[in-house]
């Protein structure tokens, strides 16, 4: 009969403790999810929640803060924001003052980091305050990001262009790297405006051989040739020449005479 | 260029400048044939028409071996690849409904809206209009075509002179 009433007893001994703690946890759950949206705040504003019912009463206490300095924010609206600042870190230091010290300092560097915004919605949510910094922190991450990625592909490109090292200023490099596209594509207009007319050229004579037609038709390509400095294709024409003329007299000359 | 060089790009068979050289000789030489005969079929009937589509047909056939040489895992050569295919549908049904044209063009001003500036490059938009398919690229994608863009246009431009130095000798 002893272990039975041992039992009852530990579960009557242990049943209100369980209660107590039931009892006593829903409170710090509250003030955990109070603790959870200054969390957040802390988060946003790059600082560290210190324990929850801390947290709660930094809550409770800035919200006071906020209502209090909302009167005083009205009056000095005319006067400059740093001021005003000032105003809501003094009166929210006023209303710390009867807590720890510790905690003052945590709600000035709020307020001071919450700036003209908190100071224009003081009465609104908290929850609001950190959404809006949050998404605020996240876009300005991403636009680092995308900042670092376009540089990293303006050097890229800056190496292709040839004499775009030189210039700075990522104006001049995209001017300098839109007039060489340009100008490329223009070259290949061009060139396929000669080879049309060599096709036009042996199309229209079609009786003549087609070395007769190239010897008709070179004249104006070496002039045209000159413009664009043919150098550095004629170097590789000569390299390229023999294999070039297979492929193509081959293919194309003998079907055409 | 050096014959070396030559020798070294030739060698590999799947780099876009050999099988570009390829693609625009195989269309060069098709042209050519077409060209050569429809002369003759114009004298025959003795009516020239002003043969609309083979203005501009070797610039055509430049860019669109270019983007098939390249492949479709650029967007700028998908994008040149389906402008050349609109272009050559729209000049084949041309003729058949002009209303169709211009509600499309007015579709195509609709959509038309330049939404990254925030980035601070307002010569992007220059460079939308130049790159192939560049309006739908957002900054970072853009410049990298681009940068692909730019060597593939150096190719071609020395492999067609390299071809228009052996018509000219």
């Amino acid at each position: 009969m002893d272990p039975p009433l041992v039992n009852e007893s530990s579960f009557s001994a242990a049943n209100p403790s369980s209660y107590s703690l039931a009892e006593i946890w829903p409170s710090p759950i509250h003030g955990a999810e109070a603790g959870l949206r200054m969390g957040n705040l802390g988060h946003g504003f790059g600082e560290s929640s210190g324990h929850r019912d801390g947290s709660m009463e930094e809550s409770t206490v800035t919200e006071q803060s906020g209502g209090g300095g909302c009167g005083r924010k009205r009056r000095d609206v005319s006067s400059e924001d740093e001021s005003s600042k000032i105003v809501s870190t003094t009166s929210s230091a006023n209303d710390l003052n009867e807590s720890n010290g510790k905690r003052t300092k945590i709600s000035g560097s709020k307020n001071e980091n919450g700036g003209s915004k908190a100071e224009a919605e003081a009465s609104s949510v908290a929850g609001n305050k950190s959404a809006d910094q949050a998404i605020n922190l996240r876009s300005h991450q991403k636009i680092i990001f995308m900042r670092e990625k376009i540089s990293e592909r303006m050097k890229i490109l800056q190496d292709l262009v040839p004499g775009c090292n030189k210039v700075i200023g990522k104006a001049l490099v995209l001017d300098e790297i839109i007039n060489y596209i340009q100008s490329l594509q223009q070259q290949v207009e061009f060139l396929s405006m000669k080879l049309e007319a060599v096709n036009s050229r042996v199309s229209l004579n079609p009786t003549i051989e087609g070395f007769h037609s190239k010897d008709l038709g070179a004249p104006p390509f070496d002039a045209a040739g000159m413009i664009f400095g043919p150098q550095a294709a004629r170097e590789y024409a000569h390299g390229s020449q023999h294999e070039w003329l297979h492929m193509q007299v081959d293919g194309g000359f003998d079907r055409a005479t | 260029m050096n014959p070396k060089t030559y020798h070294h790009i030739s060698s590999n068979p799947s780099s876009v400048k050999s099988r570009f050289t390829r693609g625009f000789l195989r269309a060069f030489k098709k042209i050519k044939r077409q060209q050569r005969l429809l002369p003759t079929s114009s004298s025959s009937s003795s009516n020239p028409s002003p043969r609309p589509y083979l203005y501009g047909r070797v610039k055509i056939a430049a860019d669109k071996s270019l983007a098939l040489a390249v492949g479709s895992r650029r967007a700028w050569s998908r994008a040149l690849l389906w402008k050349i295919h609109y272009k050559a549908w729209r000049q084949r049904s041309r003729f058949n409904n002009k209303k169709k044209r211009l509600k499309e063009n007015k579709k195509n001003k609709k959509k038309k809206k330049n939404d990254d500036e925030e980035v601070g490059f307002r010569h992007a938009k220059e460079l939308r209009k130049l790159v192939p398919g560049g309006k739908a690229m957002d900054l970072c994608s853009l410049l990298d075509e681009t940068a692909h863009y730019i060597k593939c246009l150096i190719t071609q431009v020395q492999v067609m002179k390299s071809i228009d130095q052996i018509y000219s000798f």
